[in-house]
Formats: structure tokens, sequence, C-alpha cells
């Protein structure tokens, strides 16, 4: 009777499972793979005379030919441009995650640690800029960065009385990665603040009760605790940042350019689908990489590895 | 319930709507609102515009299947490129009452013969605007490209310059100023353009097709390479902000790009009927003058001109006489395989 029922209750179980996984996977199946799939057939084509796809195939009196190429990613490894691009990028995406970290850790905590009353205040004025538009927060920072702005006349004030030429914050990579970190700060405080939130209190007390000072309480308690939240956040700024082109077409300079304003480019400007599917595969591929360390990095099991 | 029967009310009443509207994707900055005003009243529609900013963001728009807008207002190349793929529709012309105001020389040319398809809406050139004050104290003549291409002349204007983020705009500023033909598709003049313009990009502050006329209006930047209309807006916009300085604008002497630009309907045009009538429309004497006295832009219709104010007129790089408009150039719809090259040569130029 008993084993009957474990095996039903175990069958029911599988059920469940199949059935909860069901929707993300079919998500996953419509939204990722069949348009990777679809772009996986279109870096082997040609690109049509004005835009769009040539036939992959044209029937003769021979029968059917294929017409597919492996030259859009011969292309892609012609010259070095395209991969110091994707370097340049990466390295982009880096130094925005690391400012994000680093600005968001006392934004979140600060949020986590505040009294109960105040906190749902608190984090609708992280989420606030939302409710304007992207674009129009660009070009606010526009008119902050531009040489008539405060800014840069404070800043230039300051850098000639030390005798230094005057600075130009507008169309430089500097003002490429304030924006990108203003953007995304955002993604990296919520993820935080939703880990931080949750720590046992008492852990702290008890350190404290052992003799740990305040450093050594963030340092060996709340620090290696809160990673996850790290990795979530860090994969929700990073991956954005890595392929935006809005923010390098506004504000960046003569060589502001990211991999995204390429692949733009391919899509718009040279109407180049095939080569266009290449660099956006290359790119999700890198993503796809780094979303399985940081997952492998936040699970329980790396976790536990951390802690040892 | 009565939420319910709210929301369908609405949902059908936007349909009633979508009936009697006009979609009308045109570049910014390209039409008098008040032009857009009477039309509404004329036709009791609505008119919704959408806008771009360069012909190959149109072109990607359009061939990836956005194509339901009732009149587009392509550039001769984009119109040649759209007849070959079959997108537009034949114009109506027995709807077409005021046809005959267009002047001869702006018909019947190789991008559409005979203007089944296309006909002319305004022209612009791609020329230099500037800074007159600051231009004039350092002393250095903005009617030559020299002033965006030559790093002896950039030097005293270092990272007061942009040029369009447009490969097409800055390879023919480039190949004219070198002495060839804004369509030259040699593969060793085109390298000799890269090479002038990586040798010039260090002194430009960016690449700029979306916010010159607001940068050059308040000051920011000193030289931009732009459309003749919106050089003519950043003036107004200086002279009206009551700035300190005026922007200016002029035709470099090698020549440079006039863009004729068309009015077509779209084979999936919603409401072709509306479209021909807004055609009509547009070519009326007066709202064709409008489009030139308050937006700056030349105008191929020759029954505008008594209405046109004569200050503009006279303004060479709007309306280029003669003489002048043989050193200016048109471009040509570029195949596949030349589009593939220049936009290596611009990603290389971006890169580095």
């Amino acid at each position: 009777m008993s084993t009957f029922f474990t095996a039903a209750l175990n069958r029911a179980e599988r059920l469940s499972r199949i059935l909860l996984s069901l929707p993300p996977g079919l998500y996953l199946l419509l939204f990722f793979a069949v348009p990777s799939l679809m772009m996986l057939f279109a870096s082997f084509r040609f690109s049509g005379e004005y835009g769009g796809l040539a036939p992959w195939y044209y029937i003769d009196d021979g029968g059917i030919t294929l017409d597919l190429t492996l030259e859009n990613w011969q292309r892609l490894f012609e010259t070095d441009i395209y991969l110091s691009l994707l370097i340049k990028s990466l390295a982009y995406a880096l130094v925005t995650t690391l400012i994000c970290v680093l600005m968001a850790y006392p934004i979140a905590l600060m949020i986590a640690r505040s009294q109960k009353r105040y906190r749902d205040l608190l984090l609708l004025l992280v989420i606030l800029p939302f409710w304007s538009n992207f674009l129009v927060r660009i070009y606010a920072w526009m008119i902050i960065f531009s040489p008539q702005g405060a800014l840069t006349a404070a800043l230039n004030a300051v850098t000639s009385s030390f005798g230094l030429e005057p600075i130009s914050l507008m169309f430089s990579s500097t003002a490429v990665i304030v924006c990108l970190v203003y953007v995304h700060l955002p993604f990296m405080i919520l993820p935080l603040y939703a880990n931080l939130e949750k720590h046992d209190h008492r852990l702290l007390d008890a350190a404290q009760d052992l003799g740990a000072n305040r450093f050594q309480c963030f340092w060996l308690i709340t620090w290696p605790l809160s990673l996850p939240g790290i990795y979530a956040g860090a994969v929700l700024v990073f991956i954005p940042s890595l392929g935006i082109f809005a923010i390098p077409d506004l504000l960046g300079g003569t060589d502001g350019i990211m991999i995204g304003n390429v692949i733009k480019q391919q899509f718009v400007e040279s109407r180049d689908w095939p080569f266009g599917s290449v660099l956006s595969l290359v790119l999700t591929a890198i993503t796809l990489v780094l979303v399985l360390v940081a997952a492998k990095l936040g699970s329980p099991a790396g976790e536990n590895n951390g802690k040892k | 319930m009565k939420k319910i029967l709210c929301c369908f009310v609405l949902f059908v009443s936007q349909f009633a709507m979508a009936e009697k509207a006009l979609h009308l994707f045109n570049w910014n900055d390209y039409i008098a609102e008040d032009t857009v005003t009477r039309f509404e009243e004329q036709c009791g529609c609505k008119v919704v515009q959408d806008y771009f900013s360069a012909t190959e963001e149109m072109m990607a728009k359009l061939l990836a299947g956005a194509g339901d807008y009732d009149v587009v207002i392509p550039t001769q190349n984009a119109v040649e490129a759209l007849v070959k793929q079959g997108f537009l529709l034949p114009l109506d012309k027995s709807k077409l009452s005021n046809l005959g105001n267009t002047a001869k020389g702006f018909l019947d040319k190789a991008y559409d013969p005979g203007n089944v398809y296309s006909l002319p809406y305004a022209f612009t050139t791609t020329l230099i605007g500037y800074n007159e004050e600051k231009i004039a104290e350092l002393g250095i003549d903005p009617s030559d490209w020299s002033i965006i291409f030559d790093p002896a002349v950039l030097e005293k204007i270092k990272g007061k310059v942009t040029v369009m983020d447009d490969s097409e705009e800055l390879f023919g500023a480039a190949l004219k100023y070198l002495g060839y033909s804004i369509n030259d598709n040699d593969e060793k003049h085109l390298k000799e353009a890269q090479a002038l313009i990586l040798k010039a990009k260090p002194y430009w502050a960016a690449f700029n097709s979306s916010s010159y006329i607001k940068e050059l209006t308040v000051g920011n930047i000193w030289v931009a390479h732009g459309y003749s209309s919106d050089m003519f807006q950043a003036r107004v916009d200086a002279a009206d902000a009551g700035r300190d300085f005026s922007v200016n604008f002029v035709l470099p002497k090698q020549g440079a790009v006039l863009a004729l630009d068309n009015m077509v309907i779209p084979k999936k045009a919603r409401s072709p009927e509306l479209a021909l009538q807004f055609i009509n429309f547009m070519m009326a004497p007066e709202n064709a003058a409008e489009l030139t006295n308050v937006v700056g832009t030349g105008n191929p219709n020759a029954a505008a001109t008594p209405f046109i104010e004569p200050e503009i007129l006279k303004i060479s790089a709007i309306f280029p006489n003669d003489e002048v408009q043989k050193t200016l150039e048109t471009v040509a719809a570029r195949n596949a395989k030349q589009r593939r090259l220049i936009n290596k040569l611009w990603t290389e130029i971006k890169v580095r």
C-alpha cells in the first residue's frame, strides 16, 4: 500500500516538474532557440541585392542547387577589427559592471538595513528614473556633459586653476561609461537588495558576540552571503551593456562605438543580414558562456564551495 | 461589464480613427507644422508621422516589412531601389490636378523615367554649417572641404567639428575633396577617401547626424557637416534664441551631394486615395512654398516661387544657380557588393 502510494507520489512529482518546466522551456524555444537557428541559417546565406536575404537555392535544368557560403564567417577573421572591437566592448561592459557593484552595494545595504516602513519608498526612488523614457534620460546627460553645461564648466574651473587644458566630457568614452552605469545601476541594486534583505540578522549578532569587528562581520558574513545577488546583478548589467548601441551612438566620440553599433550597421546601413547574423551569434555565444559561468557561481553548490 | 464595454468602444473607435489617418514616413524636420494642420482640416483626417534621419535607415525599415505607410519621402537613389524591388504603387495622375506646377527640370529623371511612381517633394544639399564669428575670427575658409578634412585647418578647430554619421555622405564629401565623383566605386579611390577620413578623424568631436542642429545652435561645436535644411534650421534657432553668434552655411566649392526627395506611395499603403490627396496638396504652390519658407529646402515647384521669401531664393546653397548646380551630384544606388566594401571601410574608420 505504502509503496503504491510513494510510486504515485513520485509520478505526480515528476509530472508536476515537467509541467512546471514547460512554460519556460517553450519560452526559450520560441524566443531564443528558434530565432538563433534562423540567424545561424542566415549567416550561411548571401545577402539580397537590396537587402534581406538572397534565395538559398535555385532551380536550373540540372535540378536544385544550394547557394550557401562560408564567406560571412571568414569575414570575421579577415581583419582583427571585429575581434578588437569585441574585446573593447567586453572591457566597457566589465568596467560598467564593476562600477555598478561598487555604487550599488552601499545603496542596497542601506535600504536593506533601513526601517521596514521606509524600504518601499527607497525602492521606489531607485526605480523612479524608469518612469521617463530611456532616450530622454540620455539626452538629459548630453545637456549635462555639453561644454556649456554646469558640470563641464565646474570641472574646467578646477582643472584650469592647476594650469591644465580644459577637458571635454561630451563625445567621449567617459560619457559613454557614465551613462552605461547610470542606466544599469537599478539592475544591480534590486537583486542585491533582494539578497541582502533576506540575510539572517542573528548571524551578525553571533559574530559580534564572538568578537568580530564590523569589517570582519561584513567581509566574513555579509559579503560571501551576498555573492549570489552580485552575480545575478552582474548578469543583468553586463549583458545589456555589452550589446548596447544607443549610448555610444549619442555620446561616444569618433572612436566610441561598441560591437552593438557594428551589428546595427549591418542591419540598417549596409543591409547585410548574413554578416549581421554572424556578429550577433558571436555576441550571443559569448553571453551564453558568461551566463553559464555566473549561474554556476551563483548556484547553491557554488556558494558552498565558497564557504569551505 | 461597463469597463469591458468601454474598452470595446475605445477599441472600435481606434479602428474608425485608423481609417481616417494618413501615415507619413518622412525625414526629420521636413514638413511645416501648419501645412500638416491645414491638410488635416481639409481631408478631415489625422496625419500620423514617423521619421527617419538616413536613407539607409528608411530602406532598412521598409524592406524589413514596415511597408504600410501611405506616403514615404525617399531620396532619388532610394526611389530607384524601391522601384526595382516592385515596392511602389504607380501614381494615378488623373487625381493630381497640381501636376503641372513642378519645374520640368526635376521631372523624368533616370531613377524614375516618366515619373510613374514618384513626384519631387524638395531638394537639399549636404554642406558645411558653421559658427560665423568663430570661423571669421580664426580666418578659416568655410567654402572648402578642407575645413573638415585638412589637418592643418582642423588644428585650429579641434574637437569643435562634427561630420555626418552616414557612410554615403561622408565618403561623398571625401571623394569630392579628392576630385572624384561621389558615385566612384573604384576600390583604390575609396581607400584614398578612407585614408583621408582617418587622418582627419582625431580632430572631429563625433560622427553625428541627429543632434548637430542643437550643438551648432548652442555653440558646442563650430563646424558641422550636414543637410542644408538642417543648417537653415540651426540659423533660425540661433537667431531666435538671441545667441551672441550666428550660424551660417555654405556649399564647398569642390562640389557636394544634391539630394532630390520624392513623394511615393508603397504598394501596401492603407489608404492610397488619401495619399494621392496629400501628394496633390503638397504640390499646391502655397504649401510647397511653406516647406521652403519654414524648413529651408530647395523647391522643385515652379509655381511656388512667387510665394517663397525673396531672401531664401537668394541663398545659393538652397537654390543653387546653374553654375553651382554643375558641381553638385546625386547619389546613385549601390549594389550589395559595393555596399559591403563601403561598410567594411566605414567599420574600419569607426574602430580605429
